[in-house]
Formats: structure tokens, C-alpha cells, sequence
């Protein structure tokens, strides 16, 4: 019954004016943030943080934590509307929430990512109250070779994103992991692919390829089809999902909590994997899969749910271990550090008003997030409304100065310029951006972790198999590959069949 | 009198308005690394402190690439008229000109190296379960055990790095490096005993140490540090001369007047010894630094400068 007192202790804390202002504060600049293209919340966190050094910290903590998941949420919104990704956790919700946009049911496409986003957040928030120091144990388990058999996993898994061609995807993966290298060397520190250009040094940024691919190229293919550009405007369609679409969103729900609670715990790229890993998993597993990539609602709401969960529990690491999980939490970790505070397993005996407080204010922040936005969707689908020709150029705007002020370089810019024509091609060879984005996130971790394996068994590669988590991972992908290389047969040639019959 | 009558022929020497023009407009501090690191933190506590004091808003923008040398570049050819300073830290004006063969600015003559903000010592940390107490024990542990023990990293070519490879080149042991990218990472490899040791800066060391989930042996610089004061030096564990710290500091464009300088110098000062500022760079590990003026500065940097790129040469962390 500890648990108990500690959640009515947090509450508590959570539930005070001033803080449940600071939580509101946090959740509508996140949200604003997140609808602003290219405006993350590591850049918006970084410009709040000399303001925070005057508020107490649990105040502090609370709004920066808000601006965070606030930022998801209106990640998701952009995502849906006009395919821009803010996040890296929403390029899985353009696959099929832009599409459902298209097809005029944006509206229960926001309010199923809405819905999703607070059951999620709901039941990790008591994930983390209840298992945070159990599950901080997992974290520990994981070391290079276990992180890379769960990339291989991932690879594996993300051919079955693609809604055509399994070749095709398979080469988006493989321009992804090649798109990957570029940058420094971990262990030797060498420069590859940089070709001199010392903006290159670090890699390419997610979110300037991101918002290249999905977002500019989805704008020059729009403008090139003159007739259909009024698909969106005659048709709104409703706000809220039937009784049908509930049905068909709770499993994939239920699922991507699951998921997104399981993977967020891991530090370094599991949250990040949890809205790829189950957009597959729904793939596989739902009625609907021929849906999937043209709007499938199922498709919004399994990765919507993951994400926000995958976001709640990647503080298990941060407030347990003392860990950043993702960028995010490390400024988290360096506000903590302004206010005195060592994050570190200590925090939470030391300071159980904050640790209690925060994990409340999560849930508070979630509930906020959901009263905010469902009343909102109406307004969002008025801007789909707005003619094409102040929309674009106006989108065009705001991509250009988001991802300028991702490193205040013009050079970004340009980057994003050269993906959108590479995205245009892409789409013009019926060839999906998603799998290249995975491979393009997981490919440099999954180099990095293969080698620094290679380098600690001193160049031993059954490693990979004789730790247990990383041999079942292989395992697991190794039967994958069987069975999607089986399937793709089959169906191929109960296609076939299906169409002798009919003639 | 004489310190007026010095302003004024370096005003006018110099061909520039004179000292109380300056700031004319907002004021800019380029952070070379990415927002929320220590770099980060310390120059916007800093800069709220002197945009009170100045009377000139200024800001930070973070510049990140290249190992902090493209906002450091950036500024280096930037105007000279203290709107634009960075802050400089020891990777970019110590480290990369030897780890990276070459870099677009000179660290010392580019630059006018204003103010030493901060100084971190780093901590050699072991895993609990390393039969190893001290650091004498850590030597004869890998002399028994000659490339077996792994020592992680931040990357390639940092201070943890390098202080593994001073420390392998002075003890004359072998081990391996484990590069991570930061330091968090590698930290947790270490709780979990993946690897067993690594040299991790004070700060984020700290809170792991005290809650006992790994074990501290020693600090890398010559004087014990008085967050820790029971841990040992390794220069009093049998590692003569040993000294190594992480530091930054703000620096202006080469041809700043000297004016200028010397205001922003003494804002910069009274900026960090105001109370709330000090508690929080002492938060981050470090204590107020021994080099107070600007000249003290260049001849340290021009000396770490020295020290590094021998280390570097030896470590062999340049890529050929």
C-alpha cells in the first residue's frame, strides 16, 4: 500500500496551483511547439531553462517534462494534417493518419491519436509508479550486443512497413543505413562520406531528412497534381470516430502500450523504436492490413499509443539510473543539475515530493493534453481549409526556420532542400521514405553497438549468441525472415489464383 | 588615472569607439556544443548575469558541428567588436587542432581568451565488483591482466580518453579503449560491468559515487577536489605530475579591442562570483578557477595546447 501513499503524495505535489499552472504552461507550449514544424522540444527546453533557474524545482521539472510530451502530441497533429513529422517518434503516424487526412477523416484520425496518447500515458504513468526500480534493473541488462539484436530485430521488422514492393523497401533500408554513415567515426574518429564539408562531421540530422522526404516532398508532389488538390477541403467528414472505428482502435491501443512501456525503458533509440515496432506488429496482426498505408485507422492508433507510452516510461532510466534515454531527457538531466539536484538513483528517497510529483503531474499533464486538443480537432481541420497557395508557402516558412534553428545553420536548410527533391524522386518511383528513415535512425546504432561488441569480446562474433536477450532477438529475426519470405509467396500466389477464379 | 589614460590611447589606437560605446547592440555568445550540456548551461547563467550588468540583452545561440570547431570558426571570423564571443573549451582550442590534424581557426592567436568560467576534474570510476580498492591495486590488477580490462569513453579523443591513455602510458599497463557516444552511455555499461573502468567528469560522476553504485579511486587533478576531499590524487597514488582538468571559458574574436575585452573580463568575473551563479557552476564540479585574468588565460591555453597534442600523438587517437 506504499505505492499508495507515495501516488497520493505525488498528487499531492502535482495537484497544487502553482504547479498544476507551471504543468499547463509546459503542455500548451509543448503542443504549440510540436504543431510548428522543425521547433523541437530540445531547442524550446534549451531557451526555457534560464527562466526555470528562479522557479522551484519540482515547478520547473514539471513544465519542462510537459513541454516534452506536449511537443509529441502536437508532433502528431502536424503529422496527420500535412505529413510533417516533427518528431522522430510521428513519422509513423504520416503513414496512415495523412492518409486518413486525405481521405477527409482527419478529425477521428486526431481524436483517435488523441485518445490513444492518454490511455497510454494513463497506464505508464503506472508502469513507471509501480516498477520504475525493477525495470531501471532491465536497463542495465542491456549492453551493445543485446542493442544490436534488437536493431537486427528492427531492420527485420521494418521491410514489413512498407505497404508495396519488399525489394524496393528492402533498398530504402539499405539508403538509409548508407545515408547513415556519414559523419565521425566512433572509434577511430575518421571522417566518412563528408567530403570536406565540416557541417557533415556530425552525421545528417533526423529531423532536416524527416522533414525532407515527408513534408517538402509531399508539397512539390501536391503541387504537381493541380486537379486533386481539393481532395481535403470538400470533404472534412466528421470530427469524432464511430462506434466502428473504437472497435477497430482498441486492441491496437491496448498493444502499442504495451509495446511503447516495454521498449521506452531501454536508453538509446527504445522509445524511438516503439512506434516503428508497432506499426509493424499491427500490420501483421490486424484484419484490416490491405488498409495499412491508406489510411487505416488501426495504423494511427497502435504508434500514437506507443510513442506516448515509449515518452512516459523513458523516464524509468533518467530518475532510476540517472541515464538520458534521448536528448530531451538530458536536458532534463541538466535542468536537474541547475536546481542541485544529482539525478541519480538517490532522487528518489531523497526527494520523494519531486520523484512522486512529477510521475503524477505525467498523468495530470496527459489528462490536460486530451481536454486541450479534442475540442481543438475542429479548429485543426479548419486550416486544412486554408487554400493551397498561403498554406504551402506558409508550411514552407516554418520548415525553413525550424530547421535553421536546429544549429542556427543555414547549411541545414539546404540539406533539407536536397531531401525534398530526393523524397520527390521517391515518390515519383512508388518507392516509401519510411523504411529509409528507419534505417536511417537505426543503422549508425546499430553500427556503433555492433563494434563496440566486436571491440569488448575482442573480436569474438558468437557473442551475439551466448548472451541470452541478444540470442533470442536473432533468434526471433531469423523467424521473421522466414516467415515474411513464405508469405510474400503465398499470397503472391493465392493472388495469382484469385485471379484465375474470378475470370 | 594611469588604467583611464590606458583606455584612452588603446581607443585610440586602436581607431575604435571608445570603451563605453561598447555594447552598442545585443550581444552574442556562440555555445559551440548542443543545448542543455555543461557548456550550454554555464554561458546562459552567465549571460543572464550580463545582460543585468551590460544593459544589452544578450543571448546564446548554439552552434553545434564539427566538435564545437564550427561555432568556434564561426566566431573566430567573426567582427571584432565583442558582439560576438564564444565559448571556448578544451577540445576545441586544445585537442582538435592535433586530434583532427588541422582546424580553420588558431587557437591562440584568433582568439582573445577572456575569461576561464570553468574547470571539472575527472574521477577515475571502477565497477563494484573490480577486486580492485586503489589505485595501486587497479596498476598491478592490469599489469596481471594485460589487455583484458576495458576503459569506456565519452568518444574518441575526449579527456576520458585521453586521461586512459596518460594513465596507460604512465603506469605502463595495457588496456582497451571502448569508445561510447557520451558519456551516459558508458556509464552504464560500467554499472552494469561491461567495462570496468573510465575517467568521467566530477559532475556527472558525483551522484553515482555517493550512492555507492560504483567506486571512486581517484581524482586527475594535482590537488584533491573539495567535493570529495577523502579521494586521493593520482598524483599522490604513485602517478607523479598528473594533472589533467575539463575546462571552458568565454573568448572574443582575435582583433577585439582591448577595451572591450577588459569590461567583458570583469563583468564576466563579477557574473561568476555572484552567489546564485557560483552555486550553480559549483553544482556542475567545478570551483572557482586559480586563472583570473585574460593574460593568464592565453598562457594556460597555449600550455594545454602543448600538453594535449602530445597526448593525443602518443594516445594514438589521430585518425591517419
Amino acid at each position: 500500500m506504499e505505492i499508495l501513499s507515495n501516488l497520493a503524495l505525488g498528487f499531492g505535489v502535482a495537484l497544487s496551483p502553482f504547479n498544476l499552472l507551471m504543468c499547463l504552461v509546459g503542455v500548451v507550449l509543448g503542443t504549440l511547439i510540436g504543431v510548428l514544424p522543425g521547433v523541437g522540444p530540445v531547442a524550446t527546453i534549451a531557451m526555457l531553462l534560464p527562466i526555470t533557474f528562479n522557479l522551484n524545482p519540482i515547478g520547473a521539472l514539471i513544465m519542462l517534462a510537459g513541454i516534452y510530451y506536449g511537443a509529441q502530441y502536437g508532433g502528431s497533429t502536424t503529422a496527420i494534417l500535412v505529413n510533417l513529422p516533427g518528431e522522430s517518434s510521428s513519422v509513423v503516424t504520416c503513414l496512415d493518419g495523412y492518409q486518413m487526412a486525405r481521405r477527409g477523416r482527419a478529425g477521428p484520425a486526431l481524436a483517435t491519436a488523441a485518445i490513444g496518447s492518454f490511455f497510454a500515458g494513463t497506464i505508464s504513468t503506472l508502469v513507471v509508479a509501480l516498477f520504475a526500480p525493477p525495470l531501471a534493473e532491465v536497463a542495465l541488462k542491456f549492453g551493445p550486443s543485446e542493442y544490436f539484436s534488437l536493431m537486427v530485430l528492427g531492420l527485420v521488422a521494418a521491410t514489413v512497413l512498407a505497404s508495396g514492393s519488399l525489394i524496393k523497401a528492402i533498398a530504402m533500408v539499405l539508403l538509409g543505413l548508407l545515408l547513415g554513415l556519414v559523419g565521425t567515426d566512433v572509434n577511430s574518429g575518421v571522417l566518412r562520406f563528408a567530403f570536406g564539408v565540416s557541417e557533415l562531421a556530425d552525421g545528417i540530422g533526423f529531423v532536416v531528412v524527416a522533414m525532407g522526404m515527408f513534408g517538402l516532398a509531399e508539397i512539390i508532389v501536391n503541387l504537381e497534381q493541380t486537379d486533386q488538390r481539393e481532395v481535403f477541403t470538400s470533404k472534412v467528414g466528421r470530427l469524432m470516430p464511430s462506434k466502428e472505428d473504437f472497435k477497430r482502435m482498441a486492441p491496437s491501443i491496448l498493444r502499442g502500450t504495451a509495446l511503447g512501456s516495454a521498449l521506452g525503458i531501454l536508453p538509446g533509440g527504445g522509445a524511438l523504436l516503439s512506434s516503428f515496432a508497432s506499426y509493424t506488429v499491427e500490420k501483421k496482426v490486424s484484419k484490416y492490413s490491405h488498409e495499412f498505408g491508406k489510411g487505416a485507422i488501426e495504423g494511427v492508433a497502435g504508434p500514437e499509443s506507443a510513442n506516448n507510452a515509449g515518452a512516459q516510461t523513458s523516464f524509468i532510466p533518467l530518475l532510476t539510473l540517472g541515464i538520458p534515454g534521448n536528448a530531451v531527457m538530458a536536458l532534463m538531466i541538466g535542468a536537474m543539475m541547475i536546481q542541485g539536484i544529482a539525478p541519480g538513483p538517490q532522487v528518489m528517497t531523497e526527494r520523494p515530493q519531486l520523484f512522486w510529483g512529477m510521475i503524477a503531474s505525467m498523468w495530470v499533464g496527459n489528462l490536460m493534453l486530451v481536454i486541450l486538443n479534442l475540442p481543438m480537432i475542429g479548429l485543426w481541420i479548419k486550416l486544412l481549409t486554408v487554400p493551397y497557395r498561403i498554406l504551402y508557402p506558409a508550411i514552407l516558412v516554418f520548415m525553413c526556420i525550424g530547421v535553421f534553428s536546429l544549429s542556427n545553420n543555414p547549411f541545414d536548410v539546404l540539406i533539407m532542400a536536397f531531401f525534398g527533391v530526393l523524397g520527390y524522386i521517391c515518390a515519383k518511383l512508388a518507392c516509401e521514405p519510411a523504411p529509409m528513415i528507419l534505417g536511417f535512425i537505426l543503422g549508425p546504432l546499430m553500427e556503433e553497438n555492433l563494434r563496440r561488441a566486436m571491440l569488448l569480446s575482442r573480436g569474438d562474433p558468437l557473442v551475439f549468441f551466448q548472451k541470452p536477450i541478444s540470442a533470442t532477438f536473432l533468434i526471433i529475426s531469423i523467424v521473421l525472415l522466414v516467415v515474411i519470405s513464405l508469405p510474400a509467396l503465398r499470397s503472391k500466389r493465392e493472388q495469382a489464383f484469385a485471379g484465375e477464379e474470378q475470370k | 588615472m594611469k588604467r583611464l589614460a590606458l583606455l584612452l590611447m588603446l581607443a585610440a589606437t586602436s581607431g575604435l569607439a571608445p570603451a563605453q560605446a561598447w555594447p552598442t547592440r545585443p550581444v552574442r555568445i556562440v555555445a559551440p556544443y548542443a543545448a542543455g550540456g555543461p557548456i550550454d548551461i554555464s554561458a546562459r547563467l552567465i549571460a543572464a548575469k550580463l545582460q543585468e550588468s551590460l544593459g544589452q540583452p544578450v543571448v546564446v545561440e548554439n552552434r553545434p558541428g564539427a566538435g564545437g570547431n564550427l561555432g568556434v570558426d564561426y566566431v573566430a571570423k567573426s567582427a571584432p567588436d565583442g558582439h560576438t564571443v564564444v565559448v571556448g573549451a578544451i577540445a576545441t582550442h586544445a585537442i582538435n587542432p592535433t586530434l583532427m590534424g588541422s582546424v580553420p581557426y588558431d587557437p591562440i592567436k584568433d582568439f582573445r581568451h577572456v575569461a576561464l568560467m570553468v574547470q571539472v576534474p575527472n574521477v577515475l570510476i571502477v565497477n563494484l565488483e573490480l577486486p580492485a580498492q586503489n589505485v595501486g591495486e587497479l596498476v598491478a590488477l592490469a599489469k596481471s591482466r594485460p589487455g583484458r580490462l576495458d576503459f569506456a569513453s565519452g568518444s574518441t579523443g575526449s579527456t576520458g580518453h585521453l586521461a586512459g591513455e596518460l594513465f596507460k602510458g604512465m603506469t605502463g599497463t595495457y588496456m582497451v579503449h571502448i569508445p561510447y557516444k557520451g558519456a551516459a552511455p558508458a556509464v552504464l555499461d560500467l554499472m552494469a560491468g561491461r567495462v570496468q573502468l573510465m575517467f568521467d567528469n566530477l559532475a556527472s560522476a558525483l551522484p553515482n559515487v555517493r550512492s555507492g553504485k560504483v567506486r571512486a579511486l581517484a581524482v586527475t587533478t594535482r590537488a584533491r577536489s573539495g567535493f570529495l576531499p577523502e579521494l586521493p590524487t593520482l598524483d599522490e597514488s604513485g602517478l607523479r605530475g598528473f594533472d589533467m582538468t575539463t575546462w571552458w571559458g568565454l573568448m572574443a574574436p582575435g582583433k577585439t579591442p582591448q577595451p572591450v575585452v577588459e569590461r567583458l573580463h570583469a563583468e564576466t568575473l563579477k557574473a561568476m562570483a555572484a552567489p546564485d551563479v557560483r552555486d550553480r557552476l559549483r553544482a556542475m564540479g567545478s570551483e572557482p578557477p586559480a586563472i583570473r585574468t585574460p593574460e593568464q588565460f592565453t598562457a594556460f591555453v597555449a600550455a594545454e595546447q602543448k600538453t594535449y597534442a602530445e597526448l593525443v600523438r602518443r594516445s594514438g587517437a589521430k585518425p591517419d
